[in-house]
């Protein structure tokens, strides 16, 4: 061993990782991949025993079989996509703005004494303040149509991705300001090429919160002033007592949260891949 | 010409309760074309007399000026490498050498010209697709070098370039620096705790000493140039050691002085 390492030292890592691959593969990924799955799993076991043998009320419980026997049907009669695709372009339409509004907002309050001094009373406020009392203003403003749905989305997404980006203008390292300054970069390019970049991982982290606030605000503003979208379809499957429909929403919703999340983390490490590196 | 007249400058600490008096009436001249370094003590304001030269930080008092004019802030023809590397994590090698000229302006094509050839002249040309966290302290140096020499400045300020460098790329950085400087006689500002480097590398050594800053001695050194060609016998020669041993006597009297000693 000791000779294969000292002749052929650029190969010396290969035989080593393959004599211990499935150890370090368990300890490395194994054990929390088997406790991911298996609790979800055990839970979901749990749940359709649960009802089978007659623990639980199916009537308020459901179980996974009824409820992935009532997702198949409505996806193969069509009728769950007009709610999803409604329930999408507010939430689209509401998190864009949220974002192309939130991170400039952010990135001037973070650079700009003024403007930071002027507008933080009405973040300190938006944010301490139960963004859903809104709704109801929304609606005598501007109807009960879409906007006034994605006014709300915004209202709740936009505040998380200013704060966040905000915060990720501060941490910017000072020093590196300092160089881009000596070498004459004037404001817009140290916002453009130091800044934005620095606050990268803060902005993209602000993202993931701000997708789980819309999904929320969506719900809300489709059980209040809609007749279509998955706010509507769980609403109006709990006044019905269909409780297998409203596991149907609340699963579309959370699959399509943690789609959303996944694509952001990757995102992240494909954008800011120094964070990950530097420590591992 | 580069004219420090009289600057102190005072840090106050954010709370405004601390002063610390990091220089104090410091005067010097530095002709043009000349290569200086500043020898001192740690914390003794040498970071700081350069940032203030560069037009980083104002001083509290005094002021600076360079051909005539007073600096009231960084200019083109000044570039600085820090002490502490200060790359942007997000660019590779060539883009952190390529931000100054990005930032002035210049055209694609030029800059990959001029980046490729700052990073072969710091020695690597080979490591410009590489990550700043991927890089070793002295490469990362190196590249912070290569970043001020790509815009082709006539003042250099230079924070401990070779400070991470282990003692043999030092000394090859050292020759390379004489001859490109050989090259081009850019006036030369070079901040550095080793005494043999600055007798090998200056025109003058300048030394600091501690609370407050302020310059203790002015040393010219007469070696003759160039001083590449044949560096063993520069640094064996007397006049050489002499230096050394007069620089590192006073040197010496100042570290025994200081408080944390
Ligand atoms: N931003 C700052 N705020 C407060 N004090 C500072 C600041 N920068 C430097 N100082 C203080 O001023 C003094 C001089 O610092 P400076 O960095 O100029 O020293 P230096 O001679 O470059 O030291 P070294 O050789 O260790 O790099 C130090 O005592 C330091 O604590
Ligand atoms: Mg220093």
């Amino acid at each position: 061993m000791s000779q294969t390492t000292a002749t052929v030292p650029a190969k010396s890592p290969a035989p080593q990782r393959r004599r211990s691959g499935v150890a370090y593969w368990w300890r490395r990924s194994g054990l929390i991949t088997v406790l991911r799955f298996g609790g979800i799993t055990a839970f979901i076991a749990l749940w359709e025993i649960g009802a089978r043998a007659g623990w639980l009320d199916p009537l308020f419980a459901s179980s996974p079989a009824l409820i992935v026997e009532k997702l198949v049907q409505m996806v193969m009669d069509g009728s769950i996509w007009p709610h999803v695709i409604a329930s999408a372009q507010i939430a689209g339409l509401g998190f864009g703005l949220s974002v192309l509004v939130g991170v400039p907002m952010g990135l001037l309050m973070g650079r700009s004494e003024t403007i930071r001094a002027t507008l933080e009373p009405f973040t300190i406020a938006l944010n301490a303040s139960p963004q859903v009392a809104f709704l109801p203003l929304l609606i005598i403003w501007l109807g009960i149509g879409l906007t006034s749905k994605v006014a709300l989305v915004f209202l709740g997404s936009f505040i998380i991705m200013v704060i966040n980006t905000e915060a990720g203008v501060t941490q910017v390292d000072k020093r590196l300001v300092e160089t881009a300054h000596s070498f004459m970069a004037n404001e817009r390019q140290i916002m453009m090429k130091i800044i934005l970049p620095s606050a990268l991982p803060y902005i993209i982290a602000g993202m993931r919160l701000a997708v789980g606030r819309t999904l929320v605000m969506v719900v809300v503003a489709e059980i209040y002033a809609s007749t279509k979208g998955l706010g509507y379809l769980i609403f109006q499957a709990g006044g019905l007592y269909d409780t297998a429909q409203v596991f149907v929403g609340v699963f579309v919703l959370a699959t399509a949260g943690v789609l959303l999340n996944g694509l952001l983390r990757w995102a992240e490490k494909r954008l800011a891949p120094w964070q990950h590196l530097q420590n591992g | 010409m580069i004219e420090i007249r009289g600057v102190s400058h005072r840090y106050i600490s954010g709370d405004e309760t601390k002063i610390f008096e990091a220089l104090s009436n410091v005067s010097l001249k530095i002709e043009s074309g000349t290569f200086v370094s500043f020898l001192g003590p740690s914390g003794c304001g040498k970071t700081t007399l350069l940032r203030i030269a560069n037009g980083l930080i104002t001083p509290s008092d005094g002021e600076v000026w360079i051909d005539g004019e007073r600096v009231d802030g960084p200019a083109p023809d000044r570039a600085m490498v820090f002490q502490e590397f200060n790359l942007l994590p997000w660019r590779t090698a060539r883009g952190n050498v390529e931000f100054p000229l990005e930032v002035q302006g210049m055209a694609r094509a030029e800059r990959d010209q001029v980046v490729t050839r700052a990073l072969a002249q710091v020695g690597l040309d080979r490591f410009g697709e590489f990550y700043p966290h991927q890089l070793s302290g002295g490469m990362k140096q190196r590249i912070g070098l290569a970043r001020a020499l790509s815009v082709g400045p006539s003042y250099l300020f230079m924070d401990e370039p070779f400070g991470a460098l282990d003692p043999q790329i030092r000394e090859m950085m050292q020759l390379e620096l004489m001859k490109l400087w050989d090259s081009d006689r850019k006036t030369v500002v070079f901040v550095t705790h080793s005494v043999d480097e600055a007798v090998f590398l200056s025109d003058r050594v300048i030394m600091f000493g501690t609370s407050p800053g302020r310059v203790i001695a002015d040393i010219a050194i007469d070696l003759p140039r160039p001083r590449w060609t044949d560096d063993e016998a520069i640094k064996t020669s007397p006049k050489f050691i002499q230096f050394r041993n007069d620089i590192w006597r006073q040197l010496k009297r100042q570290l025994v002085a200081m408080p944390d000693a």
